[in-house]
Parts: C-alpha cells; structure tokens; sequence
C-alpha cells in the first residue's frame, strides 16, 4: 500500500471539457439576469470558438422544489434523466450547467446513481413510462463558471479591459462568493475545494483584479429555499447576507463575484433591503457594492456592453462606479432603453436610496 | 568465562557475538533499542538520515506531563549508545529492505549497503500536515501555529507572542487536528495531543498570566496515570477553559486575529469568538517511508498506514516479515515513556529470534 | 407503530448518505446558518435519528425544528465522519409530509404555500420561477429596479436578448405544451404528483381542524392560504 494520498483542496482540479457542450439553463437567472446566459454562449460561441447547445425543450430542474422539499427525489432523478436523454439525443456528452443549485442537484443524482444502482434503474423505468425515453449518463458536467475560469487565459488575451483603476493603476478588489452548492456538497467536483476555491479567484487574477479573503467569505447567502420562499420568513435570508455584508465591509471592496444566480441576486437586492431597513450600507457609498456574476464580468473585460448586451440595468445595485474605475466605455442614456432605443420609462430610483427622499 | 551463567547462555552470549543488527531511525525508540542490543553483546548499527539522532525530541522543548527536558533524555541516550559501543551512521536514509540467502540486505539512494541478521524499524511518524486542513488556515495566517511550531518557538525564544509581535490575550488551543477525521483519511486517535495541549495552557497561562487560554476538545482522552491531574490543575489553578465542540473553521479578521466557529456541545449553541493565537494539535501519521521500506519485503502495513504486528497484543514488536521488527511509533501514536519500553520490547524479541534462529546455529 | 417511523426513514437511500454515525462533535452546528438564528441543532438531530427513538423521532417530524435547516449544506462540507445533517433533514421532512406530521408545526404548514407557488410554477411553466407571478407588491425586497422590470417585462426582457415566452430557444423561453406533457407525466409517473396531493391532502384535514370551511362544508383553502401567510 502506498502512503494515503491526501488531498489539498485548494490545489483540486476538476476534470471541465474542452467543447461539445449541451447547456441546461437556470430558472433564477433566466429571471433575474437573463442576459448573463446570452453573454455565456457568446463568450462560447464567438470568442472562444466552441460548441454549445442550447435546447429549448430542457426545463426546470426542480431544484428549488426539491431542496424545499415538496419534490420527491425521484422525480428530480427522473426529470434530471430527461434533461440528459435530451442531450444524448442531440449527440452531447458534456453538460454546462448555469444554476449552482441544478449543478449540486446533478452531481447528487449522478452520486446516487453510482453507489444505488437501484435507484438509476427506478429513475429509467419513470422515464421510459413517463416519456418513452431512454438516457445516457453525461461524460463531463461542469458549471458554467468552471468552463470560463477553463479558459481564463484566452479570455485575459481577448480582454478589451483590466480589472484595474484606470487612474491609479491599482488592482480592482473583489471579494468573491461561491453559491454553497458548488462545492460544499461534493468537492471533488469543483476546481480548488469548498474552503479556498479558486474558480473566481482564479478570474478575478487573470484578467488583473485582486482577489480579497473575508472572514464570513464561506457563510451562505442566506437563500434557504424554505425560507426565502416564504415571506414570513426572509428574515434569516438577509439576515444571513447581512453577516456577510459586514464581514467584507472592512476590505473596502470595488465588487462582488459571484458564480451562483441566486447569490447574484441576493447580495444585489439584500445590499438595497438593508438600506432600507438601516439606513446604511457596507460600501460603495449610498450606491453599495455591485455585484456581478462570472459571466458579466466575463463580459464586461471583453469589451460587451453593459446594458444591451450584459443586461446591467436589471441589477439594484448601479454597476456604473466600477465601470468608471475600468474605464470602460459606455452610454448612460442607453441604460433604461428598450428595444431598439425606445424609451420605456425608468425605475424610481437605482443603489441603496431614493436621492428624492 | 562467567561462572555464574549457565553453560547454555553462555554459549548463546558466544554465539550472539557474531549476529548483526541494523536499527533504521535514530530518534529515541532507535537508540533505546540499539544501545540495550549492544550492551547484550551484539553487534549494532544505527541508522539516522538527519545530521544526529535524537529525531523530532530534538525540537521539543518540554514533556508532559512533568515539563521535564526531552534535550536530558536524549543526551542520556547518546550516552548508552556511545557506552555500548553501538555504531552509529548518520545522514543516510534506509529506502529498501531484502532478505538474501536469509540475511537483509539494507540500502539507501546512493548505494550504501547494510547487512544483517535481524531489523528493527524505528522510523518514527511523520507530524500531520495542518495544511490539509484548509477551513483553519495554517500557512495562510500567521498566527494559526502547531503545537510542533509551539514547542520550536518556546525553545529557541522562550516566548510566545503573535505575528505583529504583541503578547496575545486569548489563545484557541485546537484538539483532533489530522485525528479522528475521516476528511483527511485519519480516523484513528493520536493519542497524545490532548495531553500535549494541556501541557502547553499550563505553559502559556506560566508566562502570560492574564491570558485566557481555551481548549476545544471532542473527547479528553487522558490515559496516563498522571494526566488528569494535570488537567485538574490547568483547571484550578490555571483557569484554563474547556469547550467540547470541535473547531468548524477559523478566519482571520481585519487585525489579524482570528475569527472561530465551534458549537458549545454542553450548551447545545454554536459559539463565536476571536482569539489573537491559535495552536492546531497535530496528530502523529505514518512516516512518509513507510511504503518504500515495506515494498522488497512482506512487511504490511494496519488499516491506519502504520507497520503491522503480526499480533498486537502478544506480539507487538514482530512484524509480518520474520527478522524485522518495529519500535516505537512506526507501530502507532505512543508517548517518550511509552516508546522506550517498547523498544526495550522490541530488542528482547530480537535476541529471542537470534538465538532460536534455525538458519544460523541457533537452537 | 414500534419501528414504522424508523423504517420509513431507512427506506430512503439519503440517510444512508447523510448519517454514517455521529460522534457529537458539534462541527455541524458551529457551521450551520440556521443554527445562528433559531433553536436549532443540527448535531442532535442526526443524533436522535441514530437513536433510532420512535417518540423522539415522531416528535421531531411533528416540530418546527425540521424546517429551520435552510439546505446550504455546509454540515456537509466539515462533518469528520462525512455525515451530512442537511441530507437527514431531508429525509425527516419528506416522512414528515408523508405521514400528515407536518401540518401539527407553523413551519410544516408552510409547505402548503410552497407547493401552490413553486410546485404549480413548475407544473404550469417548466420553470421553478416566472417573472409573471414575481409581483413587487409581494416582493417589496426586489426593490424599484425589478418593479421597472415588471412594469416593463416585454421590452426589457427583449432589450437584453431575452426570449420571454418566446418560442425556441433562449432566456425565459416558453417551455412548449408537448414538454410540459413530459414533465407532467414524469411528475405522474415518479409520484411527484401524489406528494402534492399528500400535502393537499393533509393539509384540508388541518384547515378543517382550525375551522377554515365554506358553505358546502369543505375546507376553505383560500382562507387556510391567508391563515399560513399571517401565520407568525
């Protein structure tokens, strides 16, 4: 017997395929960012040169359902099995998950099916009654984010920008938020671990920024499926996103990444709630921090616009002050246009406050 | 000739004369071993990779449970070595073990050739690597130390203070690092880390008595006749604070100290609390050699890594392949006291094997 | 009843994945989200259902307890014996549903809300979420940028690229009739359908029992619906 063989997380790689890729969207950010998941197949398709699908016919994973408990596991394996007879219908072999909860929901399928036989041969006859489908397992299943911090380095090479202040040359600071389904489930399918993943450090370096640590850097968001779902109880949710607010708030940071819809949305909201209910926020002024996920900050270093493209205007949260420290280029007119420019009138007020108050 | 002997032990005294031993590993279990070999009259070698023996004692600063000096305990075993006449080799590393025509034939890297009758392994554990356990921050924050760094810090400097230099008020001593946890494929106990931890509250709660130390422990397993004693007195007179609740993460804050998570298991709530120093209790491993010097022989290791005993009760010191044996904590976790006898241990059931060895005239 | 509980839990594959055997560490709760904020315990929960305790057990289901955990899963991630606390909360909240003993807890009760919203999205859309039923009055959170969103979902969903219930591909596209058919009859097919009417079922005896009737004599769950939502 050789020595035990230890892992150190932090140094992890995840096995992420190269190209062929079927793509199972994410209910929240559909919702909430849906133009993060046009930049992702852009990015994909037109700057990296690869192959993703995109099949209408895919749909929910149930995850949110099945982690608030009113689906059964087997009909989440069963849809699950749907989604991957889809993708070997139409020739695919390789996943790219958008959801973070989808992507803990996936890899819990696939490790059940792997220890229970059973239970994959029960999921197959659901199918085949249900559909008359058969299915086939995907050889790769990897995270969106774990595809675009796969190609890093081409991206650095194609950026437009650099995550650095345009007056002072310094390194943009970001601190990072991985959705808890990413890698605390099942590390072994993540890139660096659930402690010190380096899947958004690993961005937020190749294309300049600094990478900042935060004490609650691990804590949860708060979303809670259960909890958020019911008015009643949304208080642990941004209570828990408070904790983290001020956690980071020491370390001044120019933004939040995040690789998880959900998180997106919460720290993006939570950071107006909180004003609301304080009368304060943790950083960026009356603003507060913007928050940006993997793929629109992917987006925004190549060159995209932020509005038409990216989609920035749906956030709470103004991302124009960290566009101002890139430099990058932008038409603040256009912010609220709608299709072809169309004026469609304006939220009553963007950040934290309402100026008018 | 001894009048006093009997004729057969005479002969086996006469006969043992010409037998070799090689003893792999010159920390305290190899010395103990090798210098009570010699002084029955055999022929001894004593193999040691670093510069000197002494092994891992050398950087230890005091014992529990008595805070005697492990630097005593090693000069007085360098001195039996010497006195016995035991010949000792250093800075060299056994890599392989054969057996030829019934001898072992001991080599290193660079061609060094040793052979022998009989084989005692004595190569020690190796310290577990607190990097492992990524969610507490050792290597990335500087004032999360093992109690390995503790020991070396208070042996060199005599004092302990954080990274920005100031004496600390509140120290997490942290019990189970690299223990009992199937994360990093360790489930076995240490053994010793909670006396150890112990021992060093006592100590800093000596030099800084207006800091607060606390201990976050599972289980104390305090087996040693004097232990719990002494943990009485880190209570009473020490006010030292026991917390069972394993430590979940530690972070650094702002100003460097540390943030921790732990549940107070007793109160049934999770507990917050930021400490200036924090001491990982690192457990005892398998030494990194263990497979190459189980790999041209039928040696095999336990379920833990560690070398196996052909029986762990009666036949401890005997490994799976006939004429070498294990000292000290090649066999598993053990204490200085512990590790000596079982060496003693050891070097009898050599001498039993030599002198009933068929092959070579024994009887 | 004497080891009915038990075996309906053994039953379920998760709680051979969640619970190993605990030593009490405590790693759990220190770590545990929800543990901040309510009486919760992640680590003796997995110990009474090591236990294997059928009062202990029954009460459990029958408790708010259950449904603090807010499935993050980081318990997951530090446990040394590689348990996974949120993995049993699962499998007790699922028993729990099956056998009525949610609705004896405000928090079970919940699950009501929760199959009307996120159940029937699921069944009527493909989605977990639509933007149609997100109203800002129901979400003050999502703040004025989303009521913008709202006020103006055709355009500005179309602005960014988005396919609002388009046909084809892309963002927020409409999931078509012969899809949704699928997912129906995987629904039929793998009992995801029976949960909901489990739920349903349950939890009309409970409206009944709080006095939520109409005239024919039913429950009144649009009153049971109110009752829930003011329920603190």
């Amino acid at each position: 017997m050789e020595t035990k063989t230890k892992t150190r997380w932090s140094e992890h790689n995840k096995e992420i395929a190269d190209d062929h890729f079927f793509y199972l969207r994410s209910c929240i950010r559909q919702n909430f960012n849906p133009a993060a998941e046009k930049i992702f197949l852009s990015i994909l398709q037109k700057n990296l040169g690869k192959d993703i699908y995109d099949d209408p016919r895919h749909t929910t994973c149930t995850g949110i359902g099945y982690h608030a408990d009113i689906v059964p596991f087997e009909t989440l394996q069963t849809v699950i099995a749907r989604q991957f007879s889809l993708m070997a219908e139409k020739g695919y072999k390789n996943c790219a998950v958008s959801c973070i909860t989808s992507f803990g929901c996936y890899n819990e399928v696939l490790a059940t099916w792997k220890q229970f036989p059973d239970e994959m041969a029960k999921a197959g006859e659901n199918l085949r009654k249900a559909t008359g489908r058969e299915f086939e397992m995907p050889e790769n299943l990897s995270h969106s984010c774990d595809i675009i911090y796969k190609f890093r380095k081409e991206i650095a090479r194609q950026a437009r920008y650099r995550l650095v202040h345009r007056e002072t040359g310094e390194p943009l600071k970001i601190v990072d938020h991985i959705g808890c389904h990413y890698a605390k489930i099942f590390p072994e399918k993540s890139v660096g671990g659930s402690e010190y993943s380096r899947v958004l450090t690993g961005m937020i370096e190749a294309w300049g920024g600094e990478s900042v640590d935060y004490p609650e850097r691990r804590h949860c968001c708060g979303f809670g499926f259960r909890h958020y779902l019911i008015k009643n109880n949304r208080s642990y949710s941004i209570s828990n996103s408070r904790k983290k607010f001020v956690s980071m708030e020491p370390y001044r940071p120019d933004a939040i990444l995040t690789n998880c819809p959900g998180c997106n949305m919460f720290m993006d909201r939570w950071q107006y709630t909180l004003a609301q209910i304080e009368g304060k926020t943790y950083g960026g002024g009356t603003n507060g921090i913007p928050v940006l996920s993997h793929e629109e900050l992917a987006g925004l270093v190549l060159g995209y616009d932020p509005w038409k493209d990216l989609g920035l205007q749906m956030h709470q949260v103004d991302v124009e002050p960290l566009l101002q420290k890139i430099g990058i280029v932008y038409d603040p007119a256009q912010k609220f246009a709608g299709v072809n420019g169309k004026y469609i009138n304006e939220p009553l007020f963007t950040g934290c406050f309402n100026p008018h108050n | 000739m001894n009048r006093f002997l009997p004729d057969v032990l005479i002969h086996t005294t006469e006969m043992m004369k010409n037998k070799h031993v090689a003893v792999i590993g010159g920390g305290i279990a190899g010395m103990e071993a090798a210098s009570v070999l010699a002084r029955q009259g055999l022929k001894v070698t004593l193999v040691e990779k670093q510069k000197a023996t002494g092994g891992k004692l050398n950087d230890w600063h005091h014992l529990f449970p008595d805070f005697s000096s492990p630097g005593v305990v090693v000069e007085n075993l360098d001195k039996k070595t010497v006195r016995a006449g035991v010949n000792v080799v250093c800075h060299t590393e056994i890599s392989h073990i054969e057996r030829n025509n019934g001898r072992f034939e001991l080599s290193d890297q660079r061609d060094v050739k040793i052979f022998a009758d009989a084989v005692i392994v004595a190569s020690g554990f190796h310290v577990f690597d607190a990097t492992l356990k990524e969610e507490y921050g050792y290597g990335l924050f500087s004032n999360v130390i093992t109690s390995v760094d503790f020991e070396r810090r208070m042996k060199k400097h005599g004092k302990l203070l954080t990274l920005q230099g100031t004496e600390p008020r509140r120290v997490a001593i942290i019990h189970c690092v690299g223990s009992r946890d199937a994360k990093v494929g360790n489930i076995y106990c240490s053994k010793v880390c909670c006396i150890t931890g112990i021992k060093q509250a006592i100590e800093i709660n000596k030099m800084l008595p207006e800091c607060e130390v606390f201990c976050f422990y599972m289980d104390l397993r305090l087996y040693g006749s004097k232990f719990d004693s002494l943990y009485l007195e880190a209570q009473k007179r020490h006010k030292i604070q026991f917390i069972r609740g394993r430590l979940s993460e530690a972070a650094e804050r702002p100003d460097k100290s540390l943030q921790l998570k732990a549940e107070d298991t007793l109160q049934g709530r999770p507990l917050r609390m930021n400490v200036d120093l924090v001491i990982l209790l690192v457990g005892m491993e398998p030494a990194l050699s263990n497979s190459s010097l189980m790999r041209n022989n039928q040696m095999k290791p336990d379920e833990n890594g560690f070398f196996r005993s052909v029986n762990m009760h009666e036949a401890r010191n005997v490994g799976t392949q006939e004429g070498i044996f294990m000292a000290g904590t090649a066999i598993c976790p053990m204490a200085v006291n512990e590790t000596l006898e079982n060496a003693r241990s050891a070097a009898l059931e050599v001498m039993n094997f030599l002198r009933t060895d068929k092959n070579h005239g024994g009887f | 009843m004497h080891s009915k509980l038990n075996s309906l839990l053994k039953s379920d594959v998760r709680l051979e994945e969640g619970l190993t055997a605990c030593m009490n560490c405590g790693i759990c709760t220190a770590i545990c989200p929800a543990a901040e904020y309510f009486e919760y315990d992640p680590r003796s929960i997995a110990v009474t259902v090591q236990s294997g305790n059928e009062e202990e057990i029954a009460t459990l289901l029958e408790s708010d307890t259950i449904w603090y955990c807010g499935q993050c899963m980081s318990c997951k991630t530090r446990c040394p014996r590689n348990n996974c606390p949120g993995l049993i909360i699962s499998v007790l909240r699922k028993v729990s549903q099956e056998t009525g003993a949610f609705v004896q807890s405000r928090m079970g009760r919940q699950q009501y809300l929760i199959v009307k919203n996120i159940g029937m999205n699921i069944l009527n859309y493909g989605y977990c979420v639509h933007p149609t039923i997100l109203m800002p009055e129901n979400h003050p959170e999502q703040g004025p940028v989303w009521k913008w969103v709202y006020e103006n979902m055709g355009e500005v969903y179309a602005s960014v690229g988005a396919n609002l219930n388009g046909d084809g591909p892309g963002a927020m596209r409409k999931i078509s009739g012969a899809d949704l058919g699928e997912l129906h009859r995987i629904f039929k097919e793998s009992g995801g359908l029976k949960f909901y009417e489990t739920i349903e079922h349950f939890s009309k005896i409970k409206a009944l029992e709080l006095g939520f009737v109409n005239e024919n004599g039913e429950a009144d769950m649009e009153k049971y619906t109110q009752h829930l939502l003011q329920e603190i």
